[in-house]
């Protein structure tokens, strides 16, 4: 007895969220959460590597910025970046942040930062340039909301807020751009994003 | 939160069976139907030809990868159609596409962490009703009749995440009666649980469908408590149809059709995989491991979970470990693998199994643990720690050292021969290259077993290892081990599966059953990570809307960011340590919650301090830093302004119930609810992936990663753990999604059990908000310190 093969849904799946996306995202974004929160109270430990020059502990500031990055490479869908980065940082601040309620602010426009890289290109390319730009993106807008509009460093010169903004936009690149678009092709040859639209992300090629 | 649901939810004089689905019973057929995956190369299922009368009972049964669970899965609505997924032919219930069956059916999967939604126990059973818009009024009663009609006798606020796993899935099973469903599908409802779990389980299903008269169809594998009751089997053929359809009588009676089931692997009733009985050793074995009055926690200080308990483990022994669920099985089985430190008493390896390393098992690094105790976890997927079937084998051996040393245990050749051996002992061979995450259940079974075995331990211990297999992955585990046992090995099995226990002639050791009043596991009752403090909750904070208190913390902290001086953020401190007692909290439960903000408030002091513009006398001299009487003063600013930021929001989250939250987003803020109820779910399921965390650690010391030592080693062995983390994370996800969707959740419209009010109380602290952000900046001005950041 043949089966007919005939593509079965006239639903466009590329754009509208289904339930599975939001639960998936969600829980990214949770999990992320928690890490923003262990990672609020033990990067502090870290500040005496960049005692040399303050505004290089942006260095590390990725990891403030990659659920963006990562959700939006999993879930492939619009307002995927804003979605991560806003719950993760919900979480962060359900949990008890230093940043207190600022962080939903700061979330937002990080969140927005990779958001726009990723509508820019329309939502159908997720290679390494994307991830790194989309990286790129939260990691500007990150700096640029620390250090010209809430200004949680009056102490520095114009210099040091400019290396600032470098320092996290590099560090956006690499830990938010990099190691999410590697851990999507990792997770993706466990077939656990079998019911998501990344579900081939390790076999597509990395800069086509 | 405020609502006592119990309070709210009293019976109504109603004696409409609510339950019943207003058009009854609901009818299956199938036309030459097939489905294929979007990740599949090949069709689940193809050319199905069925039909099933409302009111039936009928048995799903076949050989793994059968398609049976894509059956009940398209069935409930909950396969997605997208370009790379393939259909063809039609699936009807009642006549009509199964695509547009919601609220007629419901669904019930094997895991019972993902079958829950939220997190109290009315919430959850509402959930369902609430999706398909039933009036709040009607779902109160649902909820009653619901949860008598599964027999689960708890309070409606009782935490679910509280509920053992025959409780978990009954409760899922009153969420899906909740809703009224003419046809209820049950995917290995209870593959998960353990015997008194599998028959709680199934005598609340079937008194559900004696009330209801819904049609039924299961899927199970363990088919001995289930039959008996069935109307009909079908049993399904991989890749294509229906291959064998009659009553429970009919097929499992002595004959052929009975023999061609069991070479499928199917469970039978009434059948087991039948060996000799082992030989008696010729002489008894060495003594391995010995444990003394051991007392067994999984967290340092706890009550322990079992104790006075003693083993001595001989070479080539076989012991079985059971008792009731909370007993400690698992905690006793995770102490003698080297996994936990004993509670009290000692755990120690005799000269034999030490080999030179000292006695504790827990003090030897995973390295030199893997050669000598391998532990085998439930789930397989926790110990894989590599990208394909070769290098997952190859793992254990390459990293094992002799003990004391960092001397390689086996060479390059003995490694590539054990792998090779292995591979090919257990069927593995043409998988060599697959990652392991992407086999079948039974295969991955086999893989774990095999990785633990490949570093050639003499101990083995193995948790549940049975739990949802089929027959014939049973009898090759069965096989595998007594081999073992043969060449000396010693053995400790977790298993309530007696015929295993047999199988591998252990002897019995039974753990007291725990003691507690009415008979149910001891559980932890404290709520989750996120959930508001119970003293918070019932504060007048804590009665008050979620938003309101948001905005009032954002109103207050708007001076904070516009400028940076330590009037304005003393006062906004001083009132919140005011506001302290609203919250119900005092200043010592204050600290124990927020001492980590103090400290980054310290920090950020400290480091205005150090590289601050230096004015005035110099205090301290460190070289390329100084601090001064300027630079102070910033770094006092500086401080405390970051703890302003900070305190606020400890009000908030100490009185602020998730569920209070998100239904104030969806109803109050008009945010939409897909993406709110949607976040909470993930929220819920963090208290599970916070444990999963604990037990991930533990899996993989015993695959020999070690978390001990150098900080790069460690820095590496966090990664992988956290990528094992996110991949279960997803996959449960994934689960709960389908939960939700079958649970009719998705749609523009929806009714809310509770409703989220705003009223004078919360006006009232908006207003206190604003006024004290108006005399934060007031304050400053005043006394010229207003220093706004943006000049």
């Amino acid at each position: 007895m043949g089966i007919t093969h005939q593509p079965a849904g006239h639903k466009t799946a590329t754009t509208s969220w289904r339930v599975v996306d939001i639960v998936i995202a969600a829980v990214i974004a949770v999990s992320s959460g928690v890490i923003f929160w262990a990672w609020n109270s033990t990067h502090h430990l870290l500040d005496v590597l960049f005692l040399a020059f303050p505004p290089s502990a942006a260095l590390v500031s990725g990891m403030w910025l990659f659920p963006a990055v990562l959700g939006a490479l999993i879930i492939r869908k619009p307002g995927a970046a804003l979605f991560c980065e806003l719950v993760a940082a919900m979480v962060s601040a359900l949990m008890g942040s230093e940043f207190g309620l600022t962080v939903l602010a700061s979330g937002l426009i990080q969140g927005l930062g990779a958001e726009v890289v990723f509508a820019a290109f329309r939502y159908r390319t997720f290679n390494l340039p994307v991830a790194l730009l989309a990286g790129a993106g939260a990691g500007l807008f990150g700096s640029v909301n620390d250090t010209f509009i809430f200004r949680w460093f009056p102490e520095y010169t114009t210099g040091m807020l400019l290396a600032y903004i470098a320092f996290m936009t590099i560090s956006g690149i690499v830990i938010a751009g990099l190691l999410s678009f590697l851990g999507t092709r990792a997770l993706a040859k466990t077939g656990a994003l079998g019911a998501l639209a990344s579900r081939k992300a390790a076999t597509e090629p990395i800069l086509g | 939160m405020a609502m006592s649901s119990a309070s709210m939810l009293h019976r109504e004089n109603d004696t409409a069976a609510t339950l019943q689905h207003r058009s009854g019973a609901v009818s299956v057929s199938a036309r030459n139907w097939g489905w294929r995956h979007a990740d599949r190369a090949h069709a689940a299922l193809s050319g199905l030809d069925l039909e099933i009368r409302a009111g039936e009972r009928v048995l799903l049964a076949g050989p793994s990868g059968a398609g049976k669970s894509t059956l009940l899965y398209a069935l409930a609505g909950v396969l997605d159609e997208d370009d790379e997924t393939y259909s063809s032919g039609e699936l009807l219930l009642d006549g009509a596409p199964a695509t547009q069956g919601r609220g007629l059916v419901g669904l019930m999967q094997q895991d019972p962490e993902t079958q829950v939604v939220q997190a109290r126990v009315g919430d959850d059973v509402a959930f369902g009703a609430e999706n398909l818009s039933i009036p709040p009024a009607q779902i109160q009663r649902r909820i009653i009749e619901a949860l008598d009609a599964v027999g689960l006798d708890v309070p409606l606020d009782h935490p679910t995440s509280a509920l053992s796993g025959g409780q978990k899935q009954r409760l899922a099973l009153a969420g899906i009666l909740a809703m009224g469903p003419g046809l209820v599908l049950l995917d290995e409802p209870t593959a998960n649980l353990d015997p008194d779990g599998v028959l709680e389980v199934r005598d609340a299903v079937l008194a559900a469908l004696d009330s209801t008269g819904a049609t039924l169809l299961i899927v199970e594998h363990r088919l001995e408590a289930w039959a008996q009751h069935m109307d009909r089997v079908i049993v399904l053929e991989p890749g294509g149809g229906i291959a064998h359809d009659g009553t429970p009588g009919e097929l499992f009676a002595p004959g052929p059709v009975r023999g061609k089931l069991i070479a499928a692997g199917v469970w039978v009733p009434g059948y087991t995989p039948a060996f000799d009985p082992l030989p008696p050793p010729e002489q008894p074995g060495a003594l391995l491991l010995e444990a003394t009055d051991l007392a067994v926690t999984r967290k340092r200080g706890a009550r322990p979970a079992a104790s006075g308990l003693a083993l001595r483990l001989g070479a080539g022994e076989a012991w079985c470990v059971r008792g009731a669920n909370g007993s400690g099985k698992s905690t006793f089985a995770l102490t003698l693998g080297g996994l936990l430190p004993p509670g009290s008493g000692t755990v120690l390896a005799t000269g034999e199994l030490a080999a030179g390393a000292e006695a504790r098992p827990y003090h030897w690094r995973a390295t030199e643990l893997v050669g000598r105790i391998g532990s085998v976890f439930q789930e397989p997927e926790h110990q894989f720690v590599t990208n394909t079937v070769a290098e997952e084998l190859a793992y254990g051996p390459r990293h094992a050292v002799k003990p004391g040393t960092r001397e390689p245990l086996f060479t390059e050749q003995e490694i590539s021969s054990r792998v090779e051996s292995l591979l090919s002992r257990l069927r593995l061979g043409h998988l060599a290259e697959a990652n392991p995450f992407t086999l079948s259940g039974g295969e991955k079974r086999r893989l774990s077993v095999a990785t633990v075995l490949a570093a050639g331990p003499q101990v083995l211990i193995l948790d549940e290892p049975t739990f949802g297999q089929d027959a014939n992955t049973w009898r090759e585990l069965a096989l595998l081990l007594r081999e073992e046992l043969a060449r000396g090995t010693a053995i400790i099995a977790v298993t309530h599966d007696a015929d295993f226990a047999r199988a591998l002639g252990a002897h019995e050791f039974v753990l007291a059953s725990p003691a507690t009043a009415d008979g149910t596991a001891p559980t932890d009752a404290r709520p989750g990570l996120l959930e508001a403090d119970v003293r918070g909750g019932t504060s007048f904070l804590g009665r008050a809307n979620p938003l309101a208190k948001l905005a009032a913390v954002a109103l207050a902290t708007i001076p904070l960011v516009a400028s940076m001086d330590w009037v304005s953020s003393g006062i906004v401190v001083a009132a919140t340590i005011l506001a302290l007692p609203l919250a119900g909290l005092s200043i010592p439960r204050f600290l124990a919650r927020g001492w980590p903000l103090l400290l980054a408030a310290l920090f950020g002091a400290w480091g205005t301090a150090l590289v601050g513009n230096d004015s005035g006398a110099v205090l301290l001299d460190l070289g390329l830093f100084t601090i001064t009487q300027g630079s102070l003063a910033a770094g006092a600013a500086t401080g405390m302004r970051a703890f302003a930021v900070a305190i606020p929001a400890v009000l908030v989250l100490f009185t602020t119930d998730p569920t209070d939250l998100a239904n104030a987003l969806a109803q109050k803020a008009r945010l939409p609810h897909r993406f709110v109820l949607g976040a909470l779910a993930g929220m819920r399921l963090l208290g599970l992936l916070i444990e999963e965390w604990t037990t991930l650690g533990m899996a993989r010391r015993a695959r020999g990663v070690g978390s001990r030592g150098s900080a790069a080693a460690r820095l590496r062995a966090n990664l992988g753990q956290v990528f094992g983390l996110l991949v279960q994370a997803i996959r449960r996800a994934s689960r709960l999604a389908v939960t939700m969707e079958a649970k009719g959740f998705g749609t523009a419209e929806r009714t809310w059990l509770r409703a989220s009010s705003y009223g004078r109380r919360d006006a009232g602290i908006v207003a206190a908000g604003l006024l004290l952000g108006v005399a934060a900046t007031w304050a400053a001005l005043a006394l010229g310190t207003w220093n706004l950041v943006w000049s």
